[in-house]
């Protein structure tokens, strides 16, 4: 049991967490304040400590520095008592496993020195420690923060630090900032604003740069916190690592730990999403975009496919130039969006996370990733999906490339159809004319084909046939309802985030149906507003934040939104495991 | 609540998982030595209970310590300056000395008043120095007034100490005592013995008429600075109620080539300690009733006790006065920056977090 930490909102690998002593520390934090060490038991036996609320104790521990042989660190192991307060045992990466059977609440990694500046150490013992460790308990790396690199550590999956490097880096006259580290001798000014800063750089001494630095890490730290609460810690990340080489190491290689993270990514967010950088392409919503759209989706339209050039509006077809294109094409073709970050966008999938969220920087130059990438998905893409023509209605800078590049992979010929401009006179009557011999498509025929795709995106190849077999749409997009034959309403699409969102019959569908269901399996009780990770007995493993969930129990059938990952749910004994839309006693 | 002790440490685990470890760290060891060549000889200068003496400082290549052949100490490097394979014959043994007194004559005017001699291991262990050789030793250096010879508590009896004192040397035994505190001598530096051995050998040494030096390890592996610290404070007033006990001489780790210490070092895991430390431990033990000294080795060195670097040799020649003259205002003549930074790392540093500083 973890008494005394819960998670409350998750971004990726970092947290929002509560510890839950008699003063709440919001996490990731400074625990300097809060720590109790009961000491090592190296120089000396220990008793195991009284403790109490106020305080995270660090039971009696036996540390295993960096470069401790493992045989060492095996036969000195400590037991870790059970103990009915905050506590945290220390750990290396290979003896956390072992230690999880005192439920401690917090774990303390003791070779953080042999990992703080060498990304390769630092992922691969970070994400040992992580895994071998409940979801909702904390992770402590002592020693080793600083402003620039406290951002990554959290985004790794860190919950505490403290001040201590700050403060001996203070001492010898190193003035840390987000951006790195400064020699005072070298400073001209003194680039902060904070209490310690308030004074000319002559008088600035040692002891002001220690006060500056743990402000500095304390800012540093708020930052993180209201980048995590707002779903764009990655974002910041992209930009503000690069000040360090290692740090940038950090996050490219937990890119490749593609599952530690994605385990921990939700699959949807309302927030913004910066595509700013090559590092972008790797990030786990674009993979899982990319992955989703070529593996999942199905277009079911008979029409001629249009490749159209992203917009910077979302979703496209708010954007001056789609509405020209949709003009043009008169739901004669189907419209397929390429664009860099996401790489290719079908029509019904324009609101779906995070196509209409993401922003790029948009210079007209593509670079050679992101040409290799868009071909890639473009590739798969048409692969899976044939069309009785394709029409490619881009601009030459990269979308030309990359056409021209799929069109030879694939032995294809598609029809180009821009002279100069897509958005020129010219282009759009040349679009126009193209297209004139070809039939339209229905309102209705466009309406069900989206709810179908996005199921399909959702739940899973075929899925949009097997929850919408026969299907009734009402209201008006985006707000699309999908009905069944008899009026009942089984889903809705979420404009916010292009997903659907199940009624109980569209949940009973769903668990009827062969697209396999994400289920929570509950204890004997009815859950209103949410279900608590201690209800919960058992998850799937595929669960995601943000996944529609199916949760039954002896009592109870409910549909709703998964808070944590399916293996969190099933390992936490804290925090919220789903909000419950829709509920009913069986 | 459930209140089990958190000690499951089991007797002999710990000490057999170092010496495996140990093992493997010194198997990587390629060189080989000289049967006949002296691990090393220099001349320099002492604190004894008799006053200063010009010391002849000899460490003779036995073949090795027995104990560093099943693993041994952590921090203890010169099992690999031994030779390879085993014992060194008598007369390569009488080589060696000869060698040492030939460097004596070329670089001192008159033969030092005192001689000691160190080997990889124990002097008065007789599987490393036979019978013979002890007693051709102290004959040549019958002549002399002192006499320093190292050893394990174990192999301290009367009968070989008096081979010295009845040739008329005041005599010492040198224990590498390492810590009084048991379980860090046993858990952190890997030494089999107790300090009741060690308290032992003294009575036995002082029955023969003989006096105990004791060599404490300042900060092996596996304690905080501050742990260092308080450790040592306690050692030494510790081994002045040792009644024959005169002398300590605490030497700060330094990291020795295939060492776990070293591993530790390479790791981040283990930085030496700071000099601070050492004239902090000299400073507030200097009213003991025991001589203390200090011979930091390769001070100033990443691998040797060290501060900043600025600072080094001011604070390193404070210690060697101290260690003639056994006054703690030596200490007040000597200040720098990073004496901040030390106390900093001695507040905050904690067996998981260390090393705070470089």
């Amino acid at each position: 049991m973890t008494d005394y930490f819960e998670v409350h909102s998750r971004d990726g690998a970092a947290r929002i967490g509560e510890l839950r002593l008699s003063e709440p520390l919001w996490t990731p934090a400074l625990v300097d304040d809060v720590l109790a060490d009961a000491g090592s038991l190296w120089p000396e036996e220990r008793e195991v400590p009284d403790g109490d609320e106020s305080a995270l104790t660090v039971l009696p521990h036996r540390a295993f520095p960096g470069g401790t042989p493992g045989e060492v660190s095996e036969a000195f192991a400590v037991e870790y008592p059970d103990v009915e307060y905050p506590s945290a045992a220390v750990v290396a990466p290979d003896t956390a496993a072992d230690a999880t059977a005192a439920n401690a609440d917090a774990y303390v990694l003791s070779n953080a020195q042999e990992l703080a500046g060498h990304a390769r150490a630092f992922v691969t013992a970070v994400v040992r420690t992580r895994e071998a460790i409940p979801a909702d308990t904390a992770l402590h790396l002592p020693g080793v923060a600083t402003p620039a690199n406290v951002a990554t550590l959290a985004y790794a999956g860190v919950d505490l630090v403290d001040t201590d490097l700050a403060v001996v880096k203070g001492t010898q006259g190193r003035y840390l900032a987000a951006d790195g580290e400064y020699f005072l001798e070298d400073l001209t000014d003194l680039p902060c604003a904070c209490p310690a800063c308030q004074q000319s750089v002559e008088t600035f001494d040692r002891e002001a740069c220690e006060t500056h630095n743990v402000n500095a890490l304390r800012a540093a730290l708020g930052t993180v916190r209201e980048r995590i609460r707002s779903g764009r810690l990655r974002d910041y990340i992209e930009g503000q690592a690069r000040h360090e080489q290692w740090l940038t190491g950090v996050f490219r290689r937990l890119d490749q730990q593609y599952g530690y993270l994605e385990q921990r990514t939700p699959v949807l967010r309302r927030a913004e999403m910066a595509a700013t950088s090559d590092d972008t392409l790797r990030r786990v919503e674009i993979q899982r975009f990319a992955e989703r759209v070529t593996g999942r989706y199905r277009c079911r339209f008979d029409n001629p496919l249009v490749l159209v050039p992203c917009s910077a509006r979302k979703p496209y077809s708010e954007s001056q130039s789609h509405g020209q294109f949709h003009d043009a094409i008169q739901f004669r073709a189907h419209t397929v969006s390429m664009t860099s970050p996401i790489g290719v966008v079908p029509q019904e999938l324009e609101l779906t996370y995070p196509a209409q969220h993401y922003d790029a920087a948009v210079t007209g130059h593509w670079s050679a990733s992101e040409i290799e990438f868009v071909a890639d998905v473009l590739e798969a893409y048409l692969r899976r999906n044939g069309y009785p023509r394709i029409v490619a209605h881009v601009p030459d800078e990269g979308y030309r490339e990359i056409c021209e590049t799929v069109e030879e992979r694939l032995d294809l010929d598609f029809e180009y159809t821009v002279r100069d401009h897509p958005t020129t006179g010219d282009s759009l009557s040349n679009l126009a004319s193209t297209l004139s011999t070809e039939l339209k498509y229905g309102k209705r025929e466009r309406q069900h084909n989206t709810l179908r795709a996005i199921a399909d995106y959702q739940f899973g190849d075929g899925a949009g046939d097997a929850l919408f077999e026969e299907l009734r749409v009402e209201s008006r997009y985006p707000k699309l309802r999908a009905h069944d034959a008899d009026g009942e309403q089984l889903a809705a699409l979420v404009p916010e985030y292009g997903l659907l969102s199940l009624t109980l019959a569209g949940a009973r569908r769903w668990v009827d149906s062969d697209a396999p269901t994400k289920r929570v399996e509950i204890d004997a009780f009815v859950p209103h507003g949410s279900v608590l990770a201690p209800g919960v007995v058992d998850a799937d493993d595929s669960i995601r934040v943000g996944d529609e969930v199916v949760i039954e129990g002896p009592s109870a059938f409910a549909v709703g939104r998964a808070e944590m990952s399916g293996p969190e749910m099933a390992e936490s004994t804290r925090g919220i495991a789903s909000r419950v839309r829709h509920v009913e006693e069986t | 609540m459930s209140k089990p002790s958190p000690e499951v440490y089991e007797q002999g685990r710990g000490m057999d998982a170092h010496n495996q470890a140990m093992r493997e760290i010194r198997a990587r060891k390629d060189r080989t030595y000289d049967p006949r060549e002296p691990t090393r000889v220099w001349l320099d200068e002492d604190n004894t209970p008799d006053g200063v003496y010009d010391s002849l400082t000899i460490i003779l290549n036995t073949g090795g310590c027995r104990w560093a052949r099943a693993g041994g100490c952590t921090m203890c490097g010169y099992v690999a300056e031994s030779v390879e394979g085993g014992t060194v014959a008598h007369e390569d043994l009488m080589t060696q000395v000869q060698t040492c007194l030939d460097h004596e004559r070329e670089n001192a005017e008159d033969p030092a008043g005192q001689v000691k001699i160190y080997t990889s291991g124990s002097f008065l262990d007789e599987r490393e120095i036979p019978v013979e050789t002890r007693q051709s030793i102290a004959e040549t250096f019958a002549d002399r007034d002192r006499i320093v010879v190292e050893s394990l508590p174990d192999f301290v009896d009367r009968e070989k100490i008096a081979d010295f004192t009845d040739r008329g040397l005041a005599t010492d035994v040198a224990v590498g005592l390492e810590t009084a505190t048991d379980r860090v001598r046993r858990d952190c530096v890997n030494k089999y013995f107790g300090f009741a051995e060690f308290e032992r050998a003294a009575a036995d040494a002082r029955e023969a008429g003989a006096g105990v030096k004791a060599y404490l390890l300042m900060k092996p592996p596996f304690l905080s600075e501050s742990e260092a610290i308080a450790d040592m404070k306690r050692s030494i007033g510790r081994c002045a109620d040792v009644a024959g006990c005169h002398t300590v001489s605490m030497n700060p780790c330094n990291v020795q080539r295939h060492t776990m210490v070293e591993d530790l070092f390479h790791a981040d895991g283990y930085r030496p300690p700071w000099l601070w430390s050492v004239a902090d431990v000299l400073e507030s033990t200097a009213d003991e009733d025991v001589i203390v000294v200090s011979d930091p080795v390769g001070h100033g060195s990443d691998r040797g006790p060290h501060n900043c670097g600025d600072c080094d040799d001011r604070v390193q020649r404070a210690i060697k006065d101290f260690d003639l003259r056994q006054e703690a205002a030596v200490f007040e003549q000597v200040s720098c920056a990073c004496e901040r930074t030390w106390e900093a790392v001695v507040e905050r540093e904690r067996t998981y977090s260390m090393p705070l500083a470089r």
